[in-house]
């Protein structure tokens, strides 16, 4: 197989081939970051603009990072300081940031599409760094890559994924490439957040975690955003940790080896306890690492193909 | 049909050639045991110096530090490619620092190869000297490059591709061979 890509949109567009092919390529360059010199020259002499018309912090001081060990030249705009606010358009704003000559952007949004919409539009290439709760497909390709380094594999591995579903970007990416990858996926929750329709793409829904995590080889523990309380969708925190919150107890349903994630940032003692978060099974950390090696992955193929 | 490989050199008269080079590598890694290493430039520079280090473990007994490079991440053609192969493992299991390092690749063509694997090689530490080996030297570099230990040469036109297949490829009978290529 050869890249041919010019962009990464979502992982609901790629074969299991081209999944396969980006964590491949990743493990090239978590290497990178663990030699002397930090910093390999692939997108020397290219611009990356990380356009992040919605908040964020830890993916995109991953993505500078990771543009930074490729050699690339960066700017960073963020929504409170662009045009949108004084009335442009999106297009029109993306459509002068490529007439600056810039070779990939790299954007988060809140509308779901919005990525896939100016790729369409544009001849640079487009990452798409969270879409509304549509897509996040280096957040997704960071925990399989983390499982595939752990398991050995992902054909046949049983991964669950708790919490707020419906709403979750990070799910949808999940479901999709674990399921190209021959993973049985669980997910889990307060039957509000998990709809049963999510049967339809081949997962399994559950609102009882003990079931779902019964003989689970990973188990990812999705952040609660404590707005949906008010919105009605669980009565409180306490509650949600109560019933869907992974503790010390509950560890004993999965496998003794399985893999607790978390894309973070974690609420301790809600989604799950501290002693779990940090204890044998947890690959948090490992996620965050491997997250800069996925991005270094991303860039370098859709940025080192011929537009 | 022009683009039927032709035989330039046999398995025998190859191998021989991989005999020549281990032995002339050999002459400079002797008298520092301890401080050499073979580095295999993917792809085919990889199962070469791995033949080099195998009969220079059985001529002389002694065996370098062993390592692969890939290039990929330091090609000077990023954006000309429509299409990128899988980069390939680089593995540098020793410290490089201080050490008497062989280069090896199959080919020695336009030299950009090697100008990649010396920035690659050197993002590792730094070497006490960096010497080349390639079975196949074709006289045309295109960079002020040139192999230290030289198994043959070949001059065939520009359009033309030198390919050197072991018996381990899984594309045909081992041997060196030219074929029309046309640059894209």
């Amino acid at each position: 197989m050869q890249w041919t890509r010019k962009d990464l949109l979502s992982l609901y567009d790629l074969s299991g081939d081209e999944i396969t092919y980006i964590l491949d390529t990743a493990e090239e360059f978590k290497k990178v970051s663990e030699r002397r010199v930090k910093k390999v020259p692939a997108l020397r002499g290219k611009t990356v603009v990380n356009f992040f018309v919605e908040p964020s912090t830890r993916t995109r001081v991953s993505f500078e990072l990771a543009e930074q060990r490729l050699s690339a030249d960066i700017v960073n705009m963020q929504a409170q300081a662009s045009s949108l606010l004084k009335g442009e358009t999106l297009l029109d704003t993306v459509k002068n940031i490529e007439a600056l000559q810039v070779d990939l952007v790299v954007m988060r949004h809140s509308a779901p599409g919005a990525q896939a919409f100016i790729a369409r539009n544009l001849s640079c290439g487009v990452v798409n760094a969270g879409d509304g709760a549509h897509s996040h497909p280096t957040q997704a390709l960071m925990d399989i890559f983390t499982i595939r380094e752990k398991k050995g594999r992902i054909a046949g591995l049983n991964v669950t994924i708790v919490g707020d579903i419906i709403h979750s970007r990070v799910a949808r990416s999940n479901i999709w490439g674990l399921l190209k990858l021959g993973a049985n996926v669980t997910v889990a929750g307060p039957a509000t957040m998990v709809p049963r329709e999510f049967e339809s793409i081949g997962v399994r829904t559950c609102t009882n975690l003990a079931e779902a995590l019964e003989g689970a080889d990973v188990v990812n523990m999705l952040r609660i955003q404590r707005e949906r309380q008010t919105a009605g969708f669980f009565p409180s925190t306490g509650e949600y940790a109560k019933f869907f919150g992974l503790n010390h107890d509950r560890m004993k349903y999965l496998k003794p080896d399985a893999l607790v994630m978390h894309p973070g940032p974690i609420n301790r003692d809600i989604e799950l306890t501290g002693d779990i978060a940090d204890g044998p099974n947890s690959v948090i950390l490992e996620q965050v690492t491997n997250g800069l090696a996925i991005r270094m992955a991303v860039l370098y193929l859709v940025g080192c193909v011929k537009k | 049909m022009d683009n039927i490989p032709e035989l330039l050199c046999d398995e025998r008269e190859m191998n021989a050639a991989v005999e020549r080079l281990a032995e002339d590598i050999g002459k400079v890694l002797a008298p520092h045991p301890g401080d050499g290493a073979l580095v295999g430039i993917h792809q085919q520079g990889v199962p070469l110096a791995e033949r080099i280090n195998a009969v220079l473990k059985e001529k002389s007994g002694f065996e370098p530090d062993f390592g692969t490079l890939d290039i990929s991440m330091y090609r000077d053609d990023i954006g000309n490619r429509s299409r990128l192969p899988l980069i390939r493992e680089t593995r540098i299991p020793f410290d490089v620092n201080d050490k008497l390092i062989i280069l090896v690749d199959d080919v020695l063509s336009s030299g950009r190869t090697i100008r990649a694997a010396l920035d690659a090689l050197t993002d590792y530490g730094r070497p006490r000297l960096i010497r080349l080996a390639v079975l196949v030297d074709r006289g045309e570099p295109e960079f002020p490059i040139r192999a230290d230990f030289i198994g043959m040469k070949f001059a065939v036109p520009p359009d033309h591709k030198i390919q050197v297949r072991f018996e381990t490829d899984p594309d045909g009978s081992p041997g060196i061979y030219d074929i029309k290529w046309p640059k894209r």
